[in-house]
C-alpha cells in the first residue's frame, strides 16, 4: 500500500483503535487547560488560588501548571506575601 | 503488527547503554573491533544522564555525561538501537553467539529528524513525562529529554490520539507512522552485560507514605528538582507548589532491611543524599535540611570530606530509624523515629521528605540465555564466579559483566567495571 509522505498518521489509524482512556484523557487535559488559562486571562493567581477557583486538588494543579509553563503557556511570577507560594501569570 | 526480520554481524554485543555500558562499547570501538549496542529506553546515558551533580566533586552530571554520549553516537564502529530489547541469546559455537535482537518504532525516521521540537509543540496531549518521574507532563509526540542522545523525536503510541498534527507541521516530513517492529539476528564473537540496576519502589512501604503524601518524594525525584531541565521552575512542594523550608531525608529507604527483601547497602544513598542537601542549601539558602540515618557510610575518595563539608553547611544529621510518616491537613509531614543517641522515640515535623531508595538487581538479563544458566548471586544480581581476580567474568564463557549489575556501586567503580569487561572481552574477541 503507497502511504503519502507527511500523512502517515491515517494509515496507522485505518488499522490501529485509539483506546477511550487516551481519547478522555486528552479530554480532560484539554479542558483543565483551558481553565486554567482562563483563570489567569485578567490577573496573576497562585495555585492555591486556583485550585480553589477551578475545585481541582492543589496537587493537579501544580502538575497541569507545570505542564503549561513547560509549554510556554504560563510564567511564574513574584512569590507572596509570605514567601510560601508563587504567583503566576498567562504569557500566551 | 508485523516484525521485519533483519540480519547483522558485529565483534562484540553491549546489552544496555547506561554508564558502563557506554564506557565498555566505547572501549572496544576505539580499539578496532565492532560493537552493537543494545538500549531498551530512547536514549543512551542510563541514569547518570538525569543526574543534577555527581558526588563528591559537584561536577554537572550532563556536563560529564554528554561529551561521553555524544562521542558514542558519532563513533563509526557503534551501531547504537535504542528503544530495543535483547529478546534472547543463544551459544553458536565458540566464540560464536547468535542474539535476536528486537527493535520497537519509534514512529520517526532518526536520520531526518532535526530535534526542531515543532511536533512536541503541536501535539495536543499531556501525559506524565516519565524522565520526570511524572512530576510534570509531556507530549505523545517528544524528546525524551533536552541533552538526549540521539536527540530525535519520538511517538508515544500508546497515548497518541493520531490526530496528524505533528506530522503537517514536521519540516522534513520525518514522522512515519508505517514503522513496524524489526527483528534482527545478530552474530557477535562476545558478549557484556551492562543492565544496570532498578531503584527500590517505596509503594512497597505504604507506612513512609509515598504516592498518598504528594509531599514524599523519591531521590531520583529531588535529583530531577535540583537539575538545569528540572520539572518545575524551582523547588516546590509537588503536593501545593509551597517553597519547602524544613526538608528531611529518609536513607536507606527499601535498602538494610530484610522486611522488603533487600538486606544489603546501596552503597550510593548516603553520599548523594549529602550531596542534594548540599545543592538545596544552594537552592533554598533559608531551607533546613535534616538527614535521618542508620549509618553514614562515607567509604570513597573524598567522601567523607564530603559528608564533613555538609554538616559545616549546616546539614542536621540524626542517627535514627523512621518508623512511620503521617500526613498533616497543611501538607507536612511527621516522622515518628527512634533517636539512637537518647534512646527514645521522638517526632519531628517536615515540610517535604526525600526518600532515599536503595538498589535492586535488574533481572531481565536473566532471560537472555535460553541454552544456557547465567547464575546469580545471593540478591539476584549477576553471578562473579571469580571476583576478585577476574570480576568481568559471569557463569558463561564468553560473555562479560559491567556496571551495576553486579551489585551496588558508585559511578567511578562502573567505569571501573566496564573497563575491566571491555579488556576481557577484547581479550576474548583476539582469541577467537
Amino acid at each position: 500500500m503507497e502511504v503519502e509522505k507527511g500523512q502517515t498518521y491515517k494509515y496507522l489509524r485505518e488499522k490501529y483503535e485509539i483506546p477511550v482512556e487516551v481519547k478522555e484523557q486528552l479530554k480532560n487535559y484539554t479542558k483543565i487547560k483551558k481553565a486554567i488559562l482562563d483563570a489567569l486571562r485578567d490577573h496573576e493567581m497562585t495555585i492555591a488560588q486556583i485550585s480553589e477557583l477551578l475545585s481541582l486538588s492543589r496537587h493537579e494543579v501544580v502538575y497541569y501548571l507545570m505542564s503549561l509553563i513547560k509549554y510556554g503557556f504560563v510564567q511564574a511570577g513574584e512569590l507572596d506575601e509570605m514567601d510560601e507560594y508563587y504567583m503566576y501569570k498567562r504569557l500566551k | 503488527m508485523q516484525e521485519a526480520k533483519r540480519e547483522a554481524t558485529f565483534d562484540a554485543l553491549v546489552v544496555g547503554g547506561g554508564i558502563a555500558g557506554c564506557e565498555a562499547a566505547l572501549n572496544i570501538a576505539n580499539n578496532g573491533y565492532t560493537v552493537l549496542l543494545v538500549e531498551k529506553d530512547l536514549s543512551i546515558g542510563g541514569k547518570m544522564i538525569l543526574l543534577s551533580k555527581v558526588f563528591p566533586t559537584l561536577d554537572c552530571g550532563a556536563c560529564i555525561t554528554t561529551p561521553k554520549v555524544s562521542e558514542i553516537a558519532r563513533h563509526t564502529n557503534i551501531n547504537i538501537f535504542t528503544g530495543s530489547e535483547v529478546k534472547n541469546i543463544s551459544l553458536n559455537g565458540k566464540h560464536k553467539f547468535k542474539a535476536s535482537v528486537l527493535k520497537n518504532p519509534r514512529y520517526v525516521i532518526e536520520e531526518d529528524c532535526t530535534g526542531c521540537q515543532l511536533c512536541e509543540e503541536a501535539c495536543p496531549v499531556n501525559v506524565p513525562d516519565q524522565y520526570q518521574y511524572g512530576m510534570v507532563g509531556r507530549k505523545a509526540a517528544y524528546i525524551p529529554f533536552t541533552i538526549a542522545s540521539p536527540r530525535v523525536a519520538a511517538i508515544d503510541i500508546e497515548n497518541c490520539t493520531l490526530c496528524g498534527a505533528c506530522e503537517r507541521v514536521c519540516p522534513t516530513k520525518c514522522i512515519d507512522f508505517t514503522q513496524e517492529k524489526e527483528v534482527w539476528a545478530v552474530s557477535v564473537k562476545t558478549v557484556i552485560l551492562a543492565t544496570g540496576f532498578h531503584l527500590f519502589d517505596p509503594l512497597r512501604m505504604p507506612r513512609y507514605g509515598f504516592g498518598s503524601y504528594k509531599n514524599v518524594i523519591t531521590s531520583m525525584q529531588m535529583e530531577r528538582h535540583l537539575a538545569p531541565t528540572r520539572p518545575f521552575h524551582t523547588v516546590l512542594r509537588p503536593g501545593d507548589g509551597k517553597l519547602p523550608d524544613r526538608i528531611a531525608y529518609v536513607l536507606c529507604t527499601g535498602s538494610r532491611d530484610a522486611s522488603v527483601g533487600n538486606p544489603i547497602c546501596s552503597q550510593i544513598c548516603c553520599m548523594y543524599s549529602i550531596k542534594q542537601a548540599q545543592l538545596l542549601m544552594g537552592a533554598l539558602p533559608m531551607a533546613d535540611v535534616t538527614i535521618y540515618y542508620i549509618d553514614i557510610r562515607a567509604f570513597g575518595k573524598g567522601f567523607n570530606e564530603f559528608y564533613e563539608q555538609a554538616i559545616g553547611m549546616g546539614v542536621n544529621f540524626i542517627k535514627g530509624k523512621i518508623g512511620k510518616i503521617t500526613e498533616k491537613e497543611n501538607g507536612n509531614l511527621i516522622l515518628r523515629y527512634e533517636d539512637v543517641s537518647s534512646g527514645k522515640l521522638q517526632e519531628a515535623e517536615h515540610d517535604l521528605v526525600v526518600l532515599s531508595v536503595g538498589v535492586l538487581p535488574n533481572q531481565d538479563s536473566q532471560i537472555f540465555f535460553s541454552d544456557r544458566s547465567l547464575q546469580e548471586d545471593a540478591h539476584h544480581f549477576i553471578r562473579q564466579p571469580d571476583s576478585l581476580l577476574n570480576p568481568a567474568k559471569t557463569s558463561i564463557e564468553g560473555v562479560f559483566v559491567a556496571g551495576t549489575a553486579t551489585g551496588p556501586m558508585d559511578i567511578p567503580d562502573s567505569i571501573l567495571s566496564a573497563g575491566a569487561a571491555s579488556a576481557e572481552a577484547i581479550s576474548y574477541i583476539i582469541q577467537s
